[in-house]
């Protein structure tokens, strides 16, 4: 098992530089910087343009290819992912950027493969009853439904909440009230009335697809031949489908946990942008805008290092629920 | 079994007039009939064809057009001379949605077929090639997967004077970047597929009959992966109007001048609350494209699929009808 | 937990008596009828299972299925009933009733009774107090039927806590212990930690049989225990369900399509029709004094592994009834060569055989009307018609002076095991197929028989195959692989072989009607549509199908006209040489009889040859002419059918033979049976001398110092003696038999 994630997370890494090699190389053949420098005022020569740019490593003068090779000697010798436009280094703003995405993440994704899991199993339990429809059509409403407008129409019910009772119940957007005084309590209030709208609307979108694959798995095990067999042994039905069928279920689910966490890390940069958390997600878009090659790339390779972890997660969670594969 | 003395010359006769290809049509029919009588599939299917009609023609209905601007009425809600009201720049939102629904059917029904024709080929070439071919090939796949599509997306559409984007409307340049980034699910599904079929017996008795590798492909393999396309089609065309939507919706897909049902969300959010108008026409819009696609998908998804409940009665009925 | 094993046999045996003597009275006393209709209301109390009027409907989109009609018999104490059916007749869905496994959408009526108790209308908790407690099923599928997340030894010690709530965690694992090494599980206290998925198809059927025994059931149901076994791991799981009975003195319930396995268990038959009983009475009865046509169709249907002189199957026409509709008369009527009017008045109704002098009492019942006409002795072959055995014209010419279509010379398939992440490094080599050859001369069935895994399907991919760059040489008709390197040399070699396989359904392109699957190999004949039309016409008749099938799509085709189809596809470009991979093994006995009837009839009408390949040994005593016997890539034993059936020289060959059920309950009862050890060895362990030594038993009666040549000389096939046609691989082919190895089963 050992040797086989080692061998995955070889080719991973491999992935990984290839992708963000292909990312640099596309950023820094159409990303000009040197065009929005054009429109300060004071408008700077092209000469200090250029000068500028090449103290910061990012000289227009170079070819992409001799650019890319200046910036992988960097980032290979160094971990020195390069500068910003504005001077700024990518590598100080890496960590916070990605401290707040994580915060902004990490409640929403337990809580929607708890969520849409628990519900997959009771849905399936009542299949054809009217829990079950009603869950189940919301789940698949949820598929046509673009995430970004969900987030926007749950900020919208937030706002008409706290207009209706007067109050600021919840924060709709940022992180958290700047200067805001007060004992730790009280920070912990204004969290919570920050983490609350976004960690919602993060959730009730993402569950849909897990309560239907789970419901969908459970369904498919539950006249399966060896849950007859523990029935046979003297387990009531319910009890065989809990016992034997559950576990069974969970296999292919963990394995779509992979997909998982790239996709909400590509959700979730429509939620940072909606809610205004400024984390990785919202960077990534923001960087392009200020056509800023080297945050770019960043952003690419912690999107490609996102879905290889949860690749091999995956790998581990169907390893820990399924011993055919653990003796391979 | 069958007795060896009781054949019938007349049925002879009789099955000489029957043509071969007509059979194989019998087989579509069935599947149609199947799919009509779903009535949630059809009922999709009348939705999505009338909003097809409607965005092409739709505009002839109106006599404002989307660059015609109305500067008495700036901002009003829908009223006799404007039937859905107009934006803030004074356009008819009629006009407009038309327009937007024209681009973002456009969007879907081009990236859901070009994308499943691509998955298609590369999932069957890697299934029938196999080996390091395979190899290779799956490995750029699961690089394209690991790319998050959105940045390649942003960089594509945004920023920057390059020739390619000042040559190409930005709804042609979304189309080609999830062209690019669509396929890929689809292809391993019929990689898989593809190659489970090539270790059934049917296709080994082909090759034992010498029937050259092409013909197996083309007879054998592209008829039985048939159903699975015809759905990731619909899938995939709900797919690819959601990802315009949600890109023009932040302000990375679709660019103002051009209009898709994703810009004129997006640019209502602002004044939801003073312009509803603009807001909740281009959405109810949406979700009837979308919603209409989902409820097709699953009315072909029971008419293929053979274990489905309602090829009881198809069944019978064909065998009727091939019996009489 | 155990209980006294001994007074409970000696219970068995008054209980049988007893009962014997009641049930005769009360049968004497009461009218069919009527005992129907008081069914239930008082059972003998000694029955530990007691079943009346069982009937189970099921509604379905299309109407209500009546799965089972009315099945009715009584389980005495370490007795065995044998129930006997083709699929769809009900068999499954009694066990299943019985239990209280059918879904909830069963409508299941009549009376099921476990030791007095009525188990019928419990609630499915009530109904678990009994459920692997006093009554337990073993069931058919083995790879399926264990759940893959658990290991071996928590799904027993499941079984054990769910009755023992009290029992301490190390008597549950004793226990469990104990009950591997019953069902024959070799180190079972290491095995208890490994999950299903490292067992093979034999030991988790002795899984699933130790669990069904772990809380000493009264009374244990098998639904088709060995049918996906291969025949050596048959005759050890049957073993293990008799043991099982032995120690349990439960009475059995084996329910089974095949009427070979039940002949030496059972006591009792019931046989099974389109959800009805149609025939009941003792094993004896059934096979040898069969009333009703359909139970003798049956037994002419199975070939005999016993018997020379060759005759034809008895193939039973038609297909079951569609169960929807209840049938007005009797539901055998349409299939039946007997029946008249009277037989579509009213379904028959089971009642006693006029009791005959020499065998036969009033439990013999029969739902037949004609019945009397029966009591005469009459001929099984007059009555079904069948086919008189084809001669080929080929079977006239001495072997030798005809020509050979296909011969193997020294043909070798190796497989190198790698193992290694990034770098592969060669572990080893399975020989798949080790040094083949062999010859098949026009008009001949030749077979290969052997265990899976013994690379009788390698073999034949080898020779599908056919390139240049194989191992050893094949040569078809004339055209060796080794010339072959162009694709026309393989084109001209697909003429002369085509093959039919085992899974008819697989077979078909589910999306080709049957005019498009013959057309296939005609079009790429390049054969004008006139041609292959009438060439179409000519098969369908040729293989006995209607022509207007050829409309049809296989999903609209019997299991044994897809199989037609298949053979009729093989057909189409005129081979000389058919290969057949198991071609009748996925069907129904009855249907069985006729592709088998068609398959020799096309031999001798066409003078065809055949390779085929079988693992029922039956069939292939039937059907060829010559057979060789393989064992881990090797021949072990080939030659002319009935010198190596009649006179086996290898022990395997030997151990082959005796472990195929013959349909014959006296001669069942008294056969010597050779169960072998173990499984087949992975092909990798192959060793230096005779690859069989692991498992031999004559290698185990032998002294050490005669193993020792077993161990290091690798044995080669050797002539029997001249007039015969006879060659075989064992250094000591009259050795005596190890007697552990060899079991003898004096039942009843």
């Amino acid at each position: 098992m050992l040797r086989y994630l080692t061998k995955r997370a070889i080719t991973y890494v491999v992935m990984i530089f290839l992708t963000t090699s292909a990312g640099y190389l596309l950023a820094v053949s159409t990303l000009q910087p040197a065009l929005l420098e054009q429109e300060r005022i004071p408008r700077p020569t092209p000469e200090q343009v250029a000068n500028s740019f090449r103290l910061k490593g990012l000289d227009p003068a170079l070819s992409p290819w001799e650019r890319y090779v200046d910036w992988l000697t960097g980032v290979l010798t160094r971990w020195d992912w390069g500068r910003s436009p504005d001077g700024a280094y990518i590598n100080a703003e890496f960590g916070d950027r990605v401290l707040i995405s994580t915060r902004l993440f990490l409640a929403s994704i337990i809580l929607t493969l708890i969520i849409g899991v628990a519900l997959g199993v009771y849905t399936a339990a009542r299949q054809y009853k009217a829990p079950d429809r009603v869950i189940t059509s919301y789940s698949y409403l949820m598929y046509i439904v673009p995430a970004p407008i969900a987030y926007f129409l749950v900020q919208l019910g937030a706002i008409s909440i706290n207009e209706t009772v007067g109050e600021r119940i919840f924060f709709v957007t940022g992180t958290s009230t700047p200067g805001l005084e007060g004992d730790g309590w009280a920070q912990f209030g204004d969290m919570l009335a920050h983490y609350a709208v976004p960690t919602f609307a993060i959730t009730i979108v993402g569950w849909g697809a897990y309560q239907i694959a789970q419901r969908q798995y459970l369904l498919d095990n539950v006249n399966a031949d060896f849950v007859r067999t523990a029935r046979a042994k003297g387990l009531t039905r319910n009890q065989a489908i809990s016992r034997h069928a559950l576990r069974v279920s969970f296999i292919p689910v963990a394995q779509s946990i992979a997909f998982t966490i790239p996709a909400i890390f590509a959700g979730g940069f429509f939620a940072e942008k909606i809610f205004a958390w400024h984390g990785i997600g919202s960077w990534s878009i923001d960087s392009i805008a200020q056509q800023d090659v080297n945050a770019a790339t960043a952003t690419l390779a912690y999107g490609s290092l996102i879905f290889a972890i949860g690749a091999i997660l995956a790998d581990l969670a169907t390893a820990l629920v399924d011993p055919r594969v653990r003796v391979q | 079994m069958t007795n060896l003395n009781s054949i019938d010359p007349a049925a002879i006769v009789e099955e000489a007039k029957i043509e071969n290809d007509d059979l194989v049509i019998a087989k579509s029919r069935i599947i149609l009939r199947r799919f009509l009588r779903n009535k949630t599939a059809v009922a999709g299917l009348v939705i999505f064809a009338a909003l097809t009609l409607f965005s092409f023609f739709g505009g002839y209905l109106s006599s404002w057009d989307k660059d015609t601007i109305d500067p008495f009425n700036i901002g009003t809600a829908p009223s006799p001379e404007h039937l859905l009201g107009t934006s803030q720049a004074g356009i008819d939102l009629y006009a407009l949605t038309v327009e937007g629904a024209r681009i973002s059917i456009l969007i879907g029904l081009v990236v859901g077929l070009v994308s499943v024709l691509i998955a298609a080929v590369y999932g069957c070439t890697m299934a029938y090639f196999g080996g390091k071919v395979d190899k290779v090939m799956l490995f750029i796949l699961e690089a394209l997967i690991m790319m998050p599509a959105l940045l390649v997306v942003a960089v594509a559409t945004s920023g920057g004077g390059n020739g390619l984007r000042n040559d190409l409307p930005s709804w042609l340049l979304l189309i080609l970047v999830l062209l690019l980034f669509s396929w890929m699910g689809t292809a391993r599904l019929i990689r898989s597929l593809s190659m489970s079929l090539m270790q059934r017996d049917f296709v080994k008795a082909a090759r034992y009959m010498g029937v050259p590798a092409r013909r197996i492909v083309w007879r054998h393999l592209v008829p039985n992966i048939g159903s699975l396309l015809v759905l990731d089609i619909t899938r995939g065309v709900t797919g690819a109007i959601l990802a315009e939507v949600a890109f023009s919706f932040i302000g990375i897909g679709i660019k103002v001048p051009d209009v898709s049902l994703g810009v004129l969300i997006g640019q209502a959010t602002s004044q939801v609350s003073t312009f509803p108008w603009m807001f909740w026409v281009p959405l109810v819009v949406m979700f009837l494209l979308t919603g209409s696609l989902a409820m097709m998908n699953d009315g072909l998804r029971d008419a293929f699929d053979p274990s489905s409940g309602s090829v009881g009665s198809a069944k019978t009925n064909s065998v009727k009808k091939k019996n009489r | 937990m155990s209980r006294d094993t001994t007074a409970n046999s000696g219970r068995t045996a008054d209980g049988t008596a007893a009962r014997r003597a009641e049930n005769r009275a009360e049968n004497t006393a009461e009218d069919t009828a009527e005992r129907l209709h008081v069914a239930g209301l008082h059972a003998p109390t000694d029955a530990v299972l007691s079943v009346r009027d069982l009937s189970v409907r099921f509604n379905t989109e299309n109407g209500v299925l009546h799965a089972v009609r009315g099945v009715d018999f009584e389980l005495l104490p370490g007795k065995t009933l044998g129930i006997v059916g083709e699929s769809g007749s009900g068999k499954s869905v009694t066990a299943l009733a019985i239990m209280g496994l059918l879904p909830s959408t069963a409508e299941i009526t009549g009376s099921v009774r476990l030791l007095g108790t009525e188990l019928l209308g419990l609630s499915d908790k009530a109904m678990c107090k009994h459920r692997g407690n006093e009554i337990a099923m073993v069931f058919q599928d083995p790879l399926s039927s264990l759940t893959p997340v658990y290991t071996v030894g928590s799904q027993i010690i499941e079984a054990l806590t769910v009755h023992n709530p009290t029992m301490s965690k190390q008597a549950k694992e004793a226990r469990a212990v104990e009950l591997l090494a019953l069902v024959g599980i070799p180190s079972p206290r290491d095995r208890l930690k490994a999950f299903p998925h490292e067992f093979s198809g034999g030991m988790r059927q002795r899984v699933l049989t130790a669990m069904a025994i772990a809380n000493n059931p009264r009374v244990l149901i098998a639904d088709e225990p060995t049918t996906a076994l291969d025949v050596t791991i048959q005759a050890q799981v049957l073993e293990v369900l008799h043991t099982a009975q032995e120690e349990t003195g439960a009475a059995l319930v084996m329910i089974t399509h095949d009427l070979g396995v039940v002949a030496g268990m059972a006591d009792d038959i019931m046989v099974m029709y389109a959800g009805k009983p149609v025939e009941t009475g003792t094993v004896d009865d059934i096979y040898y004094t069969p009333r009703m046509p359909y139970t003798m169709g049956l037994l002419g249907a199975v070939p005999r592994v016993d018997a020379a002189e060759k005759i034809s199957l008895i193939p039973i026409e038609g297909i079951p009834p569609n169960l929807i509709r209840t049938p007005t008369g009797c539901s055998f009527a349409p299939r039946c060569p007997l029946a008249s009017d009277a037989c579509l008045a009213a379904e028959p109704a089971l009642r006693p055989v006029r009791a005959s002098e020499k065998h036969g009492d009033e439990a013999h019942r029969a739902a037949c009307i004609k019945t009397e006409l029966l009591e005469t002795e009459a001929d099984v072959h007059e009555i079904f018609s069948a086919p008189s055995v084809p001669v080929s014209r080929f079977d006239a010419i001495p072997r030798h002076e005809r020509k050979p279509v296909l011969e193997l010379k020294d043909v070798k398939k190796h497989f190198p095991l790698q193992k290694g992440a990034l770098i592969k490094r060669r572990i080893g080599t399975v020989r798949a197929v080790d040094g083949l050859s062999f010859d098949i001369r026009e008009g001949e069935c030749f077979s290969i028989v052997g265990e899976s895994g013994c690379g009788k399907t390698t073999t034949l991919l080898e020779i599908m195959e056919f390139r240049p760059d194989q191992d050893g040489e094949v040569i078809i008709g004339g055209l060796s692989n080794k010339a072959a390197a162009d694709g026309k040399a393989r084109g001209a070699m697909r003429k002369e072989l085509q093959m039919v396989f085992q899974d008819p359904t697989g077979a078909l392109d589910p999306r080709f009607t049957v005019y498009e699957v013959l057309s296939e190999p005609l079009e790429n004949l390049g054969l004008a549509r006139p041609a292959i039309r009438k060439r179409i016409m000519e098969l369908m008749e040729l293989v006995g199908l209607p022509p207007v099938h050829v409309n049809r799509f296989p999903n609209q085709l019997s299991g044994g006209q897809r199989q037609r189809v298949g053979i009729a596809r093989a057909l189409a470009v005129n081979p000389k040489l058919v290969v057949l991979d198991e071609p009748v093994s996925a069907l129904d006995v009855s249907v069985q009889a006729g592709v088998i009837n068609l398959l020799d009839q096309l031999r001798a009408e066409l003078g065809l040859s055949y390779l085929l390949v079988a693992h029922d040994l039956s069939v292939v005593r039937h059907i060829s002419n010559r057979v060789a016997v393989m064992y881990l890539g090797k021949i072990v034993e080939i030659g002319d059918v009935d010198s190596v059936f009649d006179n086996p020289r290898h022990p395997y060959t030997r151990a082959l033979l005796s472990a195929i059920p013959v349909p014959d309950p006296r001669l069942e009862r008294t056969r010597e049976r050779i169960i072998l050890k173990g499984e087949l060895p992975s092909p990798l362990d192959a060793p230096v001398g005779c690859n069989f030594a692991s498992r031999c038993p004559v290698f185990a009666a032998l002294p050490p110092a005669k193993q020792e040549k077993c161990l290091t000389v690798e044995p080669a096939l050797e002539p029997a003696g001249a007039p015969r046609d006879q060659q075989f691989a064992c250094f000591y082919p009259d050795g005596e038999l190890d007697a552990e190895l060899l079991v003898v089963h004096e039942t009843s």
